[in-house]
């Protein structure tokens, strides 16, 4: 019940949050902050878990979960679940939405309550993908977190606001429908094979699929997956949307959005499809690759500052592709440590670059420079931040990196290599922002200089906070190992019994026929009068 | 005939009475209300008589044959029921707009109460067309809609205080939905006269044993079938048949757009899944590859020609007919029980939907038109046309629940969840995925792709931030009380049977 109660709290927080504004015209952020507080809160309910009381929880790999019927029509339950990876995506989830909350307290002046209504749906549907574990309520959801997310950055945004927000919306709805006829497709087939009509994934993972049609339904994941990661030519949306989101809203898209794509190909796209994901793993390996060079390159090449971030968001996203698609224990847990790591430290970058703006007007690197001398908190921030993007060891993302290129290395050490170009790329574009903006001559192109305000004590201290977790991610990494290790566990065990199998022996031919041609019949007695 | 069949199409003979009632009363006492009052009593009590033939037909009897022109059986009856709560709402909406049209105190020339008896009138033709099962009862049936259509298309030049351009265009809908819909007539009986010379039969189960010996290659016989079926497709207006369906869906008096959306679309759908199953129409090769064809050429088209339209009546009639190629994929593995569920649902969906969107649409247009009373003076710059995108610009920070209300049901025409087109969609997926027709499906989502960006548009069009000060309406629009009924519980049938679809799955099934 804590799972529904925290989306409970978030869907209805949204909604008071509105109404207040719109009848007593103030208290929506602290509605706002205040739902929240409470869902972190009830999250905290599974610290025991965390503490190392997990072996306890017995023969289920959930943590807790809850199971309701649906739609019974169509084997479909309301199915919340979760476990080690649910509990580090919830929490990074919930702490962020904090984070954008707090760190842009000031920045919405228009329609406020519409602004935190669907700031906290965002944030209730990205719960509900982590934590959904049948998958039509996790398309459900998928869809849900979309369409707040597109109010965010249709109406704060900035210049392109328009075009940048229907950019984002068809890529992902587009790919998604993708994901959708496979769903069904998939539960088809489990269906025909074995007479049990189930979205349940747990009884999926069990289903027994042709190989030629695992491959297909595979890539209809994948490429749902691969858009919001976002992967190399599917990730045209991503520098538009971050550029012209608020603040508020790269926060959310950087830090929670991106991490959907990782979370479903690691959840489901992983253990699904174990046999098809091995013989495509040299492909995903090689767009990962490419994606952390290109996303480099690009970044190298931006003069606004939101871009390259963004940019720099398709580079360290390729090392999460990379990574899982190495297929082994330490690959997946430098992966999963990456999608907390960069989820941490890209938020911050966005936020000092929505701190800039707000005070300059500007995010041109052309028109800023020497700011350390009028900003020194501000500027000794961002360069903590600049160094944890480019992998400073002693820091959170070099952990990852590290691990993510140690595991893959057995798997193709070319690609590896490649990736690891892609490091110096990194260290490129970090520090050439940090020297334009910060260092040099003062440029007072913008006229805003004189009387600009430092960082507010609020802002210093989410940002502090979120430097300290990638300190402590970068000296203690374990917990964050113990906790997501059940989960990569199962997925990885299931891919080597794939890549054992599939070489040996190809699956039976009696796959094919259909035991139960089409969808079964609803129960007539069942129905009531109208 | 006996009694038993007389109770048996006790919709049909309410709804009759109804008419009667209706035009005595007019020729004694004229009043818009009273009128209004009628025909919604008349619905109503149509809609009690269709739960009291279920209810008969629950023990046992599965169906009943009606003197061999009609049967009545539980999918009729639950089409019926569909199309007459759509009726309700398209009374409702003609009220609201003929109320400022056609108001007394400033013309005396206009006569409101012939709308409900018009509407009535198609009423009974949509009502005998899904319970047909005969040539001639379909054949008249069909008629019967068609011709009380065409009075409400060009209802605007009697309802005189439209302005003049409104008038012209009403005008230009009636005529052009006139001559083609007779030329798709001529050419349905035509195939008619066909499949009687070639299988002897014109009750529908008769065709069945005719198109079970059905040769090989051309035959007189498939060709009547294909005729007909080109006169279905143009009532559905489906791509290469759909060149009126804009201009009609432009000109028309909002409401008459929304009845022939709902009503006149979805009766034809529930007439051709009964025709295709009784006449077992599904396994000739030809018809179904037709009609695939058809559906690919709708979807596409209808979404890609939706993309630049300005006129928010023109892109929902694009998008109206993208809409029934979903629901064709569908249809086209209609001889399970799945498939008939699935059309079903997505119809339910549809004509939610569309009844919505439409209601919006009119409402607010009726809104404007109060605001400038005689409202005759042409429309001058685009901003101030109720009809253009630009009208809706910030609508949301102007009226937040009417614009709620229209992005729901922008929203559940595109698809998404929490409402009931995502299920339909859902269902067409699964349809799709049990026929194995993946080029189908391909071009199911490259449609809905589309269909995304221009329901999109009109969405942030609606919260966009910075509202011109040129619009002349900035003020937030008022609707009547009814009309706000009305959308609230459309709204409210949208997001629960989007939310909690097996409440409708299981009316479907038991009905």
């Amino acid at each position: 019940m804590t799972l529904l109660a925290i989306i409970s709290i978030l869907f209805a927080g949204g909604v008071l949050a509105w109404l207040s504004e719109r009848f007593l015209n103030r208290g929506s952020r602290r509605i706002a902050l205040f739902s929240l507080l409470l869902a972190t809160a009830l999250l905290g309910r599974y610290w025991a878990y965390f503490a190392g009381d997990a072996a306890s929880a017995g023969a289920s790999p959930w943590w807790d979960s809850l199971n309701l019927a649906w739609i019974p029509r169509f084997g479909i339950s309301f199915h919340l679940a979760v476990d080690g990876l649910g509990f580090l995506m919830l929490a990074l989830t919930l702490l962020m939405g904090l984070f954008g909350l707090v760190v842009t307290w000031r920045d919405i002046g228009f329609r406020r309550g519409f602004f935190y209504f669907n700031y906290l749906w965002t944030l209730a549907g990205v719960v509900g993908v982590f934590t959904a574990m049948d998958l039509f309520l996790f398309f459900f959801f998928w869809e849900v977190m979309l369409i707040p997310m597109l109010f965010l950055i249709a109406v704060w945004g900035y210049e392109q606001r328009i075009y940048a927000a229907i950019k984002f919306f068809l890529f992902t709805q587009a790919s998604s429908l993708l994901m959708l006829i496979a769903i069904v497709a998939l539960v088809y087939l489990h269906y025909s094979n074995s007479g049990q009509l189930t979205f349940d994934y747990q009884s999926l993972l069990a289903a027994q699929l042709p190989p030629d049609t695992a491959y297909w339904l595979m890539l209809g994941f994948f490429v749902a997956f691969a858009v919001k990661l976002p992967a190399l030519p599917l990730h045209t949306w991503l520098p538009d949307a971050h550029t012209q989101a608020p603040t508020a809203g790269s926060i959310l898209l950087a830090a929670i959005l991106l991490k959907t794509g990782a979370y479903g190909l690691l959840r489901f796209n992983l253990p699904l499809f174990p046999e098809a994901s091995v013989a495509f793993a040299p492909v995903a390996m090689a767009i990962g690759a490419v994606s952390v060079v290109y996303g480099a390159v690009l970044a190298f090449a931006q003069r606004d500052m939101k871009r390259l971030v963004a940019y720099s968001s398709v580079s360290h996203m390729g090392f999460v592709l990379l990574g899982l698609y190495a297929l082994n224990t330490i690959a997946i847990q430098g992966a999963v440590m990456q999608m907390i790591a960069h989820g941490l430290s890209t938020a911050a970058l966005f936020a000092l670059v929505g701190a800039l703006q707000h005070r300059l007007h500007t995010r041109d690197m052309a028109h800023l420079g020497g700011l350390w001398a009028v900003l020194p908190k501000l500027s000794a921030i961002a360069l903590f931040f600049a160094v944890a993007s480019l992998g400073l060891p002693g820091l959170g993302n070099f952990i990852a990196e590290f691990l993510v290129l140690l595991g893959s290395f057995g798997s193709d050490p070319w690609l590896t290599a490649l990736a690891a170009a892609g490091l110096v790329g990194a260290a490129l574009y970090a520090l050439l922002m940090m020297q334009r903006v910060f260092f040099g001559p003062l440029a007072d192109k913008t006229g805003r200089i004189a009387g600009v305000a430092d960082l507010h004590p609020r802002e210093t201290a989410a940002l502090l906070s979120l430097a300290v977790a990638l300190v402590f991610l970068g000296l203690r990494p374990q917990p964050v190992f113990d906790i997501a290790e059940p989960s990569v566990a199962g997925a990885t065990a299931k891919l080597t019994a794939a890549g054992l199998e599939g070489k040996s022996q190809a699956l039976e031919q009696g796959l094919q026929t259909a035991a139960h041609p089409g969808w079964p019949e609803s129960d007539r007695a069942g129905g009531e009068t109208p | 005939m006996t009694a038993q069949e007389l109770y048996a199409i006790l919709p049909l003979l309410v709804l009759s009475g109804g008419i009667v009632i209706l035009l005595l009363q007019v020729s004694f006492w004229r009043g818009h209300l009273a009128a209004a009052v009628t025909t919604v009593t008349t619905l109503a009590a149509a809609i009690y008589a269709c739960f009291l033939v279920a209810a008969t037909l629950s023990g046992g009897v599965g169906s009943r044959a009606v003197t061999g022109l009609l049967l009545v059986d539980h999918t009729a009856l639950f089409f019926c029921l569909l199309l007459l709560l759509a009726a309700i709402a398209v009374a409702v909406l003609g009220f609201s707009y003929l109320q400022q049209r056609c108001n007394q105190k400033f013309s005396t020339g206009s006569y409101p109460e012939e709308f409900y008896i018009l509407l009535l009138l198609v009423m009974l033709g949509a009502t005998a067309l899904v319970c047909a099962n005969h040539f001639a009862s379909f054949f008249l049936a069909l008629e019967l809609m068609s011709l009380a259509l065409y009075p409400l298309l060009g209802f605007a030049v009697s309802g005189d205080l439209s302005p003049q351009r409104d008038q012209m265009h009403s005008l230009e809908s009636g005529i052009k939905y006139l001559l083609l819909s007779a030329l798709s007539t001529a050419l349905g009986l035509f195939g008619i006269a066909l499949i009687y010379a070639a299988g002897g039969a014109l009750d529908f189960g008769g065709i069945a044993a005719a198109v079970a010996q059905l040769p090989q290659g051309p035959s007189l016989m498939l060709t009547g079938l294909t005729l007909l079926l080109i006169a279905v497709a143009f009532k559905l207006s489906l791509v290469p048949f759909h060149i009126w369906t804009p201009d009609v869906y432009q000109g028309a008096p909002t409401p008459v757009t929304a009845l022939i959306a709902t009503v006149g679309k979805g009766a034809v759908i529930a007439l051709l899944l009964r025709f295709f199953a009784k006449a077992d129409l599904f396994a000739v090769p030809t018809l179904t590859n037709l009609l695939a064809i058809t559906a690919v050429a709708s979807m596409l088209a209808g979404n890609l020609l939706a993309l630049m339209q300005d006129n928010i009546k023109r892109l929902l009639a694009y998008s109206s007919i993208a809409h029934i190629g979903y629901l064709i994929v569908a249809f086209l593995i209609g001889n399970s029980a799945f498939g008939s569920e699935a059309v079903i649902y997505y119809l339910v969906a549809y004509v939610i939907t569309t009844l919505g969107a439409f209601a919006v649409v009119g409402l607010i247009a009726d809104s404007t038109l109060a605001q400038a009373p005689g409202g005759a003076a042409p429309i001058g710059n685009a901003a101030s046309d109720p009809f253009q995108r630009d009208f809706y610009r910030g609508l949301l920070w102007r009226s937040p629940w009417l614009a709620c209300c229209l992005a729901a049901m922008l929203l559940s025409l595109a698809g998404i969840p929490l409402t009931i087109g995502f299920i339909g969609k859902f269902y067409i997926f699964a349809a799709g995925v049990q026929g194995q027709m993946w080029l189908l499906l391909a071009a199911v989502v490259v449609g809905s792709a589309l269909g995304l960006f221009y329901y999109l548009r009109l969405l942030l069009t609606m919260v966009q931030r910075t509202p011109e000060p040129a619009v002349a309406t900035a003020g937030s629009v008022q609707i009547a009380i009814s009309g706000q009924i009305l959308l609230l519980s459309l709204t409210a049938a949208l997001l629960l049977f989007g939310v909690f679809p097996q409440i409708l799955i299981n009316w479907i099934n038991t009905l």
